[in-house]
């Protein structure tokens, strides 16, 4: 399996995009952050740290190409600077605690409404026009439209402070040591039914209605008809035979709407107080932490990159036509 | 055309949708005889439940939920609508240029389309916003606009390279003239339901970001937005004290928005893709359909 060069462009451009916004932004705004996060630190201002802040945000002496090249290099070595909220911590040290968290949420909402999008759509093609697919579809469509805000809030009103069903804030019950019990995992799995309730409509939604177009111009191709002419059951040509082949642009949609993924998570893990990078992100725009903001943007982006990535391949693998073309 | 046009309003749905939009814009316009007085004047106590005289209760700030709703839909929808038209206005130009010219400037508006794609929006957005501290809605709109025209670009894109070569293109290529001519006046019509969609699609998802930003703080707080009603509603635990009328009011103003538009652009999709049609706008088509076989099938 090889990739086309035009797509490691695009990704290589896109890369490069984020650092050179992270390098631009704080050095374009008018007022300068540096005196800010320097008056934050108060007195754990060393001059090491005042060194390292000046010269990350290029209030210092040198050529901009050289402060570029410089940037570059600290980010391949993985040094993405020192927060200012959590000094003396590094930025990497902060996002790596929160990045599990998320990765989890975002992992589960996905399965979650893969599960459910995919077959709410392949049944709503498959009965197309019927009542299931006259309800069901514009449904979907009405959720992609409601931000996750709003979800999220009104989870929280009715499960956890009207019906006090589910607990409301953070990852895990405080009380309890993180540990390999059984009393832990599910204290994590009942924090976390909220927060993958309040993902799952806009995702769900999206893949609904990607199935139901993809399983609506598969349905038309000559092998499905083939299926049904050998007296395959209903269920056999629709989930062997149509459906396998309809996931593929369903994958495509997956991958370009992981930005979006990550906004949402972002409100939700706020709103439900989840230690995540979203909750970071917030308390670090609250407080001026913009090392860890820009380590945010590039991680993000890097996922973001990393699952288009992951799709071109599974794609290549999965479907032969894309195999052949690239040959 | 006329047909799309007739589809359009014999569906209940992008009916409904329409009404729903209308009516909240109507109420944005006629703010000063619904709501008179100024939405942030302190009008009661703190936290009050509906009443007759305040409909929807009161904010921490013993402030009108109710006139905070209805004015503060006037920069929400401003907003959102004028975003929307930015998004589609790059996107479209952009789309049209890359498939019309092809070649090198394709290459490199591809490249540049498809890298702002893969760059999540939110957390772009939240850098952006947070280097310029707070931010007035119009500077919101800017950031969005700048960031979400891809999605419109890739599908004017494709439609373009579709039209390109089409004889009346070709014609008027021969006829000499000029390539901003063409795109504008021989293709743009072409793709009407495209913008339709696209459009609509853009303003939900600025609505939606609007939305985010404004509740993460980083909007004017002393202007009256739905969004700055969200935030201010959270920050005063509102939810906790379970004040529900205080978040409810934005949230439903946000979420019918959505609804509407949601319910439009669903209409607009099956005019543009008779496949995807379902009810009774499926069972016109199917039926035009067989009419159209008939009808060849006769004629040979």
């Amino acid at each position: 399996m090889r990739l086309s060069p035009r797509r490691l462009a695009v990704y290589c451009v896109a890369f490069l995009f984020a650092i050179l916004v992270n390098f631009a932004v704080p050095r374009l705004m008018p007022g300068s952050p540096v005196d800010s996060m320097i008056a934050q630190l108060g007195p754990r201002a060393t001059p090491a740290a005042i060194e390292a802040i000046r010269a990350r945000f290029g209030a210092i002496e040198k050529p901009a190409l050289e402060q570029f090249v410089d940037y570059v290099v600290g980010l391949a070595h993985f040094d993405l600077g020192v927060s200012v909220k959590y000094y003396p911590q590094t930025v990497t040290e902060v996002l790596g605690r929160a990045l599990g968290w998320t990765a989890f949420l975002v992992v589960t909402a996905i399965v979650f409404s893969l599960c459910i999008g995919v077959s709410l759509g392949a049944i709503a093609a498959w009965r197309r026009g019927g009542r299931f697919d006259t309800i069901i579809t514009p449904f979907s469509v009405v959720m992609i439209a409601v931000p996750p805000v709003i979800i999220a809030l009104a989870t929280l009103f009715f499960f956890g402070v009207t019906l006090r069903l589910l607990p409301v804030g953070y990852a895990y019950d405080p009380n309890l040591d993180p540990g390999l019990n059984f009393t832990f995992f599910g204290s994590v799995f009942l924090h976390a039914v909220m927060p993958v309730l309040t993902l799952s409509p806009y995702l769900i939604g999206e893949f609904q209605t990607t199935m139901r177009s993809s399983m609506i111009s598969v349905l038309g191709e000559d092998y499905v008809t083939m299926g049904r002419a050998k007296g395959l059951t209903e269920t056999a040509v629709m989930f062997s035979y149509a459906a396998r082949n309809a996931m593929l642009p369903v994958m495509t949609n997956l991958a370009l709407m992981l930005g979006a993924v990550f906004g949402g998570s972002i409100v939700t893990e706020i709103v439900f107080n989840y230690p995540g990078l979203g909750l970071t992100l917030y308390t670090a725009s609250v407080a001026r932490d913009y090392p860890v903001i820009q380590g945010q943007l590039l991680l993000m982006t890097l996922a973001t990159l990393g699952a288009n990535l992951l799709v071109d391949i599974i794609y290549g693998i999965v479907d032969p036509r894309v195999r052949e073309s690239a040959a | 055309m006329s047909s799309s046009f007739a589809l359009f309003w014999r569906q209940k749905k992008a009916l409904a949708g329409l009404v729903i939009i209308l009516s909240l814009c109507l109420m944005a316009l006629f703010a000063p005889l619904i709501a008179p007085g100024d939405p942030s004047a302190r009008v009661g106590r703190s936290h009050q439940a509906p009443t007759v005289e305040h409909y929807f209760g009161t904010t921490k700030m013993g402030r009108d939920v109710y006139s905070q709703f209805v004015w503060g839909a006037r920069p929400s929808l401003a907003v959102g609508f004028a975003t929307g038209l930015a998004i589609t206005a790059l996107g479209t130009v952009v789309g049209l240029v890359a498939g019309y010219f092809g070649g090198r400037t394709d290459a490199t508006l591809d490249l540049l389309t498809n890298a702002v794609l893969v760059i999540p929006n939110i957390p772009l957005l939240i850098l952006l916003a947070s280097f310029a501290g707070t931010v007035g809605p119009w500077a919101i709109m800017a950031i969005i606009a700048l960031t979400s025209w891809p999605w419109g670009a890739r599908m004017t894109r494709s439609q373009t390279l579709a039209l390109r070569n089409r004889e009346f293109i070709v014609a008027a290529r021969m006829v000499g003239e000029p390539g901003w001519r063409i795109i504008f006046v021989e293709i743009l019509p072409n793709l009407a339901p495209l913008i339709g969609i696209n459009i609509v699609g853009s303003i939900i998802y600025a609505i939606v970001a609007q939305t985010t930003l404004e509740y993460l703080g980083f909007g004017d707080p002393l202007s009256v937005t739905w969004g700055t009603m969200l935030y201010n509603a959270q920050n005063s635990s509102a939810i906790i004290l379970r004040a529900w009328w205080d978040i409810g009011a934005p949230a439903a103003g946000i979420a019918l928005t959505g609804l509407g538009l949601a319910l439009i652009n669903f209409t607009f999709d099956e005019i543009a893709n008779p496949q995807l049609r379902s009810g009774p706008a499926l069972s016109r088509w199917l039926r035009l359909n067989r009419l159209r076989r008939r009808e060849l099938g006769a004629a040979r």
